[in-house]
């Protein structure tokens, strides 16, 4: 490595830009000085020289010199401490949208997939606020000779996993945050209808926390019954055990039902509006003449108007949007960070990891010959069954040696 | 004989204020939190001054807030001292003020040690401005149509709703009051126009309460009017049924609600009151150390620091002396004054 080291810093010093001028440069025969870089061109044809230096190219080199360099790693610090932070509020986010679905799981079809999108966003989050840590103090590292040493072996390791790992989970739960609240119609509709048929079953083990669940619900978020009031009409919402068999009114109604059931023209007390001006009128609300001095110009104050379908799905999905929207950013965020930390990683890597040395370095994301490895462990992989082709041997030797310097 | 006296060298004294710089930017933290808290517990109170008849105290919160804002200043004042404290010409300059500061620092421990005790001594006045303001409360519950109180049955609705409780003592308060408006009475009805002949104010009280009294946990539809008729509901008995109504009162519900923010933070206060007794103290040994340098050239020599220079009864002793020798000095000045003008006169 020592004798190619001076040849790549040597290759750099008149290459101002990118890519394949620097790729030129370093292959100029007259700049090859070392011995144990010989004999790559002399046996090359120009057609075939040139295919090499693209292939030799690392993949989207950039010069950094001192200051960009310095300047790389203060700007990967602030995005670091920019992605910790979103990965933390991903982490409050889900958090809280888990607890949101622990109260309301009931109300939602046992066979909705919703709450996983929950469950992946807290992975994807512990995972950016990790990547983000470890930006910050890989960042804070470059900058200083004394602390970077540890972080040499540990950062490549790192990047593949941040990559891999939060990379697919941040698409993971990107994707569920796109496809799952579509399916939350059907589930809550589901989940509601369930719920309200099991109002008066308050005995019936397995059943009997709906009555309190729903109330409960009705409550809190302003709502009556899944689409209206009506939904409780069509409902015995009455448990049997509190029914006389002797009044003769129960008698006739549960008469008159087909399948036997008490329905009532009533509601419970949890649909009342505490807004309403007269105290809550719950029963006999389709007899207009029951209540004496009701108001018809204010029909709607006595009971809440929404019904709960709209008012969780509107709820539930406006917490999945917000999750979502923060997913798509840190995914920005994490991108960002890896991309920078592997360019950090590389150009330090060039100057042998001696942080101060004010040399110029190129960072790269690949290595040269990335394609040629590639290539290699294809053919390594087919060559029991075709023959090699002639030009790989000497093709392959000198990627060879570069991998080896490199 | 000095009060505790602890020998510093140059490098404790550098520990000692770098140690208390950070330790006064955290208790810069401490007295935001009680700031916040102080706000937390005075929005809570004016969030619920409807059923308090407006006339609850803010003292606690109040003190909690003035507090916070002293304690960041005081603190933020430190931190400064303290970063300056290792430069000898910097520290010159803070060095005739550093003895007041600390008297003032002793003055606000104590003040803050006082606020701590206040949020727990105070709830008694608590009780009684609720008790007060929930009666009125339920008794405007019916005016809906009266400005100035129609917000009233909303108020209390969704307290009875949020604090799950029922009336100011119990359910029965309701049975007391007519909280149903006159408005929707129908008075061609014989039922009504007996209720009201047989009250002795012509109001309609019934044995019901509003909806809000509903307890979601009972296994039945809930049972708000004829309540103690056990024949007007099938399978019913008054006496036995707690699950059907809130059976808490809601001056007991709101009174422990308030006792225990204001608990919790009492004992937070305290907590950072022991960090700013700490802080003093460290503060106090700095100042003497630094002073016990008589060289300010030889800044690497050893010193002593402590907490008083003489023991307490020595100090208590100067002190008063010190406060008579004020009071003389004053008679002193006069007399001389008097001196002056007799010889003027004559």
């Amino acid at each position: 490595m020592g004798g190619c080291s001076g040849y790549w810093g040597r290759g750099w010093e008149d290459a101002q830009g990118i890519g394949v001028r620097v790729a030129l440069a370093q292959l100029k025969p007259g700049r090859a000085d070392s011995a144990s870089c010989p004999s790559q061109l002399p046996s090359l044809t120009p057609l075939h020289s040139l295919g090499q230096r693209w292939e030799m190219a690392p993949v989207l080199p950039l010069v950094l010199p001192l200051q960009p360099r310095i300047r790389l790693a203060q700007g990967l610090w602030l995005l670091s401490w920019l992605l910790a932070l979103a990965g933390g509020v991903i982490l409050l986010c889900s958090g809280h949208l888990l607890v949101q679905l622990r109260h309301l799981g009931t109300f939602l079809a046992p066979s909705c997939q919703f709450p996983v999108l929950p469950q992946a966003a807290l992975a994807a989050g512990a995972v950016a606020l990790g990547t983000g840590l470890v930006g910050v103090g890989a960042s804070r590292a470059s900058l200083n000779a004394a602390l970077y040493p540890p972080w040499r072996g540990v950062l490549g390791p790192l990047l593949v996993a941040g990559t891999a790992g939060g990379g697919g989970l941040l698409v993971v739960a990107l994707g569920l945050a796109l496809a799952l609240p579509g399916s939350l119609d059907e589930a809550l509709e589901e989940g509601l209808v369930t719920a309200l048929a099991h109002y008066k079953d308050t005995e019936v083990p397995g059943h009997c926390q709906a009555k309190r669940l729903v109330d409960e619900l009705q409550l809190r978020y302003h709502c009556c019954g899944r689409h209206g009031y009506k939904d409780w009409f069509g409902v015995q919402w009455v448990s049997s055990r509190y029914l006389d068999p002797g009044d003769r009114d129960v008698a006739d109604r549960i008469q008159s039902n087909v399948e036997g059931l008490y329905l009532t023209d009533g509601v419970p007390f949890s649909c009342c509006n505490p807004h309403s001006p007269r105290p809550c009128l719950q029963n006999r609300l389709s007899d207009s003449y029951a209540h004496p001095l009701f108001d018809p110009r204010q029909p709607n104050q006595n009971l809440w108007t929404q019904g709960c379908h709209e008012v969780l799905l509107e709820h539930l999905q406006d917490l999945a949007g917000t999750l979502g929207s923060m997913l798509a950013v840190t995914f920005l965020l994490q991108a960002l960070v890896l991309l920078g930390l592997r360019y950090l990683q590389t150009a330090l890597e060039g100057l042998g990891g001696v942080i101060d040395a004010g040399g110029e370095t190129q960072g790269y994301l690949f290595p040269s010959g990335l394609k040629d490895m590639l290539k290699t462990a294809w053919l390594q992989g087919g060559v029991a069954c075709r023959p090699a082709p002639e030009e790989a041997p000497p093709a392959e030797a000198p990627p060879k040696e570069d991998l080896s310097e490199a | 004989m000095a009060l505790l006296k602890v020998k510093f060298d140059q490098k404790k004294r550098v520990k000692l204020a770098q140690g208390l710089w950070l330790m006064n930017w955290f208790s810069v933290l401490a007295g935001i939190i009680i700031f916040s808290l102080g706000l937390f517990l005075k929005i809570e109170l004016r969030k619920r001054s409807d059923v308090m008849n407006n006339s609850e105290s803010h003292f606690v919160p109040n003190s909690l807030i003035g507090m916070g804002v002293l304690s960041c200043v005081f603190n933020s004042l430190a931190g400064k001292i303290c970063y300056d404290a290792l430069d000898p010409a910097k520290y010159a300059r803070w060095k005739p003020w550093l003895k007041p500061y600390l008297a003032i620092c002793v003055l606000f421990n104590i003040i803050l040690f006082l606020v701590a005790l206040c949020c727990f001594l105070l709830r008694g006045s608590l009780e009684n401005t609720l008790g007060q303001g929930l009666k009125n409360g339920m008794k405007y519950y019916r005016d809906t149509d009266t400005p100035g109180r129609c917000f009233m049955k909303k108020t209390i609705d969704m307290l009875q709703i949020e604090f799950k409780c029922c009336g100011n003592n119990g359910f029965r308060d309701w049975f007391e009051i007519q909280w149903i408006s006159n408005r929707y009475l129908d008075f061609s009805s014989k039922e009504v126009k007996d209720r009201i002949k047989s009250n002795v104010d012509g109001r309609y009280l019934v044995d019901g309460v509003p909806f809000s009294c509903c307890n979601p946990s009972s296994p039945r539809p809930c049972i708000q009017y004829q309540i103690t008729n056990n024949s007007a509901h099938y399978s019913y008995d008054h006496q036995t049924e707690e699950l059907n109504l809130w059976v808490r009162g809601c001056r007991a519900a709101l009174l422990s609600y308030y006792s225990s923010l204001m608990n919790s933070m009492g004992v937070v206060t305290l907590l950072i009151w022991l960090f700013e007794v700490t802080i003093t103290i460290g503060l106090r040994y700095l100042q003497t150390s630094l002073d016990g340098v008589s060289n300010p050239e030889e800044s690497e020599s050893d010193s002593e620091g402590w907490l008083l220079e003489k023991s307490v009864p020595e100090t208590w002793k100067a002190f008063l002396e010190s406060v008579k020798k004020l009071g003389k000095g004053n008679q002193v000045e006069a007399e001389g004054a008097d001196a002056g003008q007799a010889p003027e006169a004559g």
